[in-house]
């Protein structure tokens, strides 16, 4: 029989032997051939570098910024399609503290195809261009026999429209935006649709890495289909302003893949703004922001027929970038405090728990509303576009809520139960006994980007809290730190 | 759902064969863009709508001499310019100007007036580099600078304007003549700076950069 040790020894050299291929690989395939160039690469002409900061990305450069600003306009029309893919292996520190670590943890230290990429986009005209990106997950979903099958749908899409007024004494870029994600249009990664870990494995394979987590905010998410109009002035103030609503009509293709079930809707139009100032001055470059969305969500996305059974959330935020862009260097470090108000529909509020405490107790009703602060920081550095490594630190805390239990004594036996039979069903793992979002860690990844199209990267996640409490948060002795994980990886595109 | 998807695709290819925005395209494959268009919608990203930088990654372009950026961007184009700087950012944005675009560009930024480099140059550096400039390092068979580049280091022809360019990028090139078969062009300047130290180098871009 083999011992785990052995078996994960096998998988890392697996890993490592797949990786030097890859390299191998495309280094041969893309040096000999500087016209075969990703998308945007391929329509200017230029390398990853010039438009993200030590060509990883989706960090932006200031021309990288003004390029997504000007419609993604400036260059030449070109093949419009680029794909990406995403071959991984990650590992969770603690797999026996569950009651399935099979279903739990069943990627667990594989060898897999994580994710892949389709882009399209592009320029189109002098003043309209695209980016639009269709993800698969080979492990969308899990049928009742354990086996897991892949799925497309619609990822990251921006069309847009932009004009820039510029002479020596004025610069005005204008544009409007179609999109499907609250801040995907927005050129600064402390955006809530860009600040996160890139690449990420599918969730369903690895939940516990940085950018899988789940922190709140616009918590519409990336399904829904709005219209926001911007204007940046002066290299100096940037605003933005639209509205959001379910994704329907000649707007559908924005969920496009998404079941009816899985789409987010939304009552009528809701706001989302943004605001940013910006200064250059040397190498240096700096942006202090604010944004924030407030959306109406139905709680079923199958009934839309009464506005009382709508989420209200409001989203609130500010965050800070700063850039120190001089070859061979590269420092980034982004800032973002985010505070969250979510009131529930009146049928979840002041809900009596199915759970009741240690000693059978009854536990408080439902809140009505809960509030969430989350801080986010990461701290970036690139040599020579190359070598690269980053540490990030985030908190999320916010208010206790009996409805935000997935975890607690069962009223008949006085235990936590995991038994899914009864009335309220206990969960390991992803459990949270306190009712408190209260998820705190750091990230600290090394990545190594041999020729441009390739990044290798080794990335590890630790958890100090994870919903709500330090140790046992699921009431099944699961502690925060049980989650920490390992993630390898090689992301390649082309 | 199909419907509304071919309705999208129409009215792109149609926007795509039809529209143009020529006052204001960021196309740099079209002949018809004018130069000064270019120069204001796409080089000012970084190099400012005058020519002068924020960026020291950037050089200042203004006032530059015509026949040098003529040179430099057919450089470019021709990939006959090969140094981290060309390929990474100008081999793909020169592919396909015309004749005239490029000769209209190097017009337009060599009348462009320039400002003073708001970096700052140590004075000892600024001091030590004017002295290699004017009258160059005869143990090491450095000519003066200033006998090509001119006393006010304005440049001559194809012979590049120096005066109040970044220090960096200034240190970044006579490393690439130096140490590099990047620039064939400016051959000339590989024996010239062939025994220059990294810190007469330094000297030198700080004293240029103060111009």
């Amino acid at each position: 029989m083999q011992t785990p040790i052995s078996r994960s020894s096998r998988q890392i050299r697996k890993l490592i032997g797949l990786l030097s291929l890859t390299v191998v690989t495309l280094a041969t395939n893309l040096s000999s051939s500087v016209s075969a160039l990703p998308l945007f690469a391929r329509q200017t002409g230029q390398n990853c570098v010039a438009c993200h900061a030590g060509g990883q990305f989706p960090e932006l450069t200031p021309y990288g910024r003004l390029f997504k600003l000007t419609g993604y306009t400036i260059g030449q029309r070109t093949v419009p399609i680029s794909a990406m893919g995403l071959i991984s292996s990650s590992r969770v520190a603690n797999t026996s503290k569950s009651d399935d670590p099979g279903a739990d943890f069943q990627k667990n230290n594989q060898v897999i195809l994580a994710t892949g990429s389709l882009f399209l986009g592009g320029k189109i005209t002098d003043n309209i261009g695209a980016f639009v990106q269709i993800t698969h997950d080979p492990y969308a979903n899990q049928s009742d026999d354990g086996r897991f099958h892949g799925h497309t749908n619609a990822d990251n899409i921006d069309l847009r429209y932009a004009d820039r007024f510029i002479d020596d004494k004025r610069d005005l870029v204008v544009g409007v935006s179609v999109n499907n994600n609250p801040s995907v249009a927005d050129p600064w990664s402390t955006a809530p649709a860009w600040m996160q870990y890139v690449p990420v494995p599918s969730p369903t394979s690895s939940r516990f890495v940085d950018g899988n987590a789940p922190y709140p905010g616009y918590a519409a998410g990336g399904n829904i289909a709005g219209v926001t109009a911007y204007a940046y002035w002066n290299k100096m103030i940037y605003a933005e302003l639209g509205g959001y609503a379910t994704s329907r009509g000649a707007l559908s293709f924005m969920s496009a893949g998404l079941r009816n079930a899985d789409t987010t809707k939304l009552r009528g139009i809701n706001p989302y703004w943004r605001l940013a100032w910006t200064h250059e001055w040397g190498p240096h470059n700096i942006m202090l922001g604010t944004a924030g969305m407030m959306a109406r969500i139905y709680d079923d996305p199958l009934d839309t027929s009464d506005a009382s059974t709508t989420h209200r959330t409001r989203d609130l935020s500010v965050d800070a970038q700063y850039q120190y862009l001089l070859d061979p260097h590269s420092v980034t470090g982004q800032f973002v405090y985010s505070r969250g108000n979510h009131r529930y529909p009146g049928a979840l509020a002041n809900v009596p728990s199915a759970f009741v405490d240690a000693t059978g107790n009854a536990l408080g009703n439902s809140n009505s509303s809960d509030t969430t602060d989350l801080v986010r920081t990461k701290l970036t550095y690139v040599y020579q576009a190359r070598y690269g490594g980053s540490v990030g630190l985030f908190s999320l805390t916010g208010s206790t809520n009996t409805a935000n239990q997935s975890s607690g004594y069962s009223p008949d036996s006085l235990t936590i139960t995991s038994d899914p039979g009864v009335a309220a069903p206990s969960m390991r793992v992803g459990g949270n006994l306190s009712g408190n979002p209260a998820t705190r860690g750091w990230t600290l990844e090394a990545f190594w980007t041999p020729v441009q199209y390739v990044r290798v990267g080794a990335q590890y996640t630790a958890y100090s809290r994870y919903n709500g409490a330090s140790h046992n948060y699921d009431g099944f002795g699961r502690n925060a730190r049980d989650n920490n994980t390992l993630f390898l990886y090689v992301w390649a595109a082309y | 759902m199909k419907r509304a998807f071919l309705v999208v695709v129409t009215a792109a290819t149609a926007f795509a064969t039809a529209c143009t925005n020529l006052p204001r395209s960021r196309d740099l494959a079209n002949p018809n863009v004018a130069a000064i268009t270019i120069a204001q919608q796409v080089c000012s990203d970084c190099h400012g709508v005058t020519g002068n930088s924020v960026s020291p990654n950037f050089p200042n372009l203004a006032a530059q001499t015509s026949p040098y950026l003529i040179a430099q961007l057919k450089g470019f184009k021709s990939h006959n310019r090969a140094d981290p700087a060309g390929f990474e950012y100008m081999w793909g944005l020169s592919r396909s100007l015309t004749e005239e675009q490029i000769t209209s560009l190097a017009a337009y930024y060599s009348t462009q007036r320039p400002v003073a480099n708001p970096g700052r140059s140590e004075a000892t550096r600024v001091s030590v580099g004017k002295q290699i400039f004017e009258t160059g390092l005869a143990a090491k068979n450095v000519p003066a600078c200033m006998s090509c580049h001119g006393p006010a280091a304005q440049g001559n022809e194809t012979f590049p304007r120096l005066a109040g360019q970044h220090a960096d990028y200034v240190i970044k090139q006579l490393i690439v003549f130096q140490r590099t078969d990047e620039r064939p062009e400016g051959a000339v300047m590989k024996i010239i700076a062939h025994d220059l130290a990294l810190d007469e180098i330094n000297n030198l871009a700080a004293y240029i950069q103060s111009l």
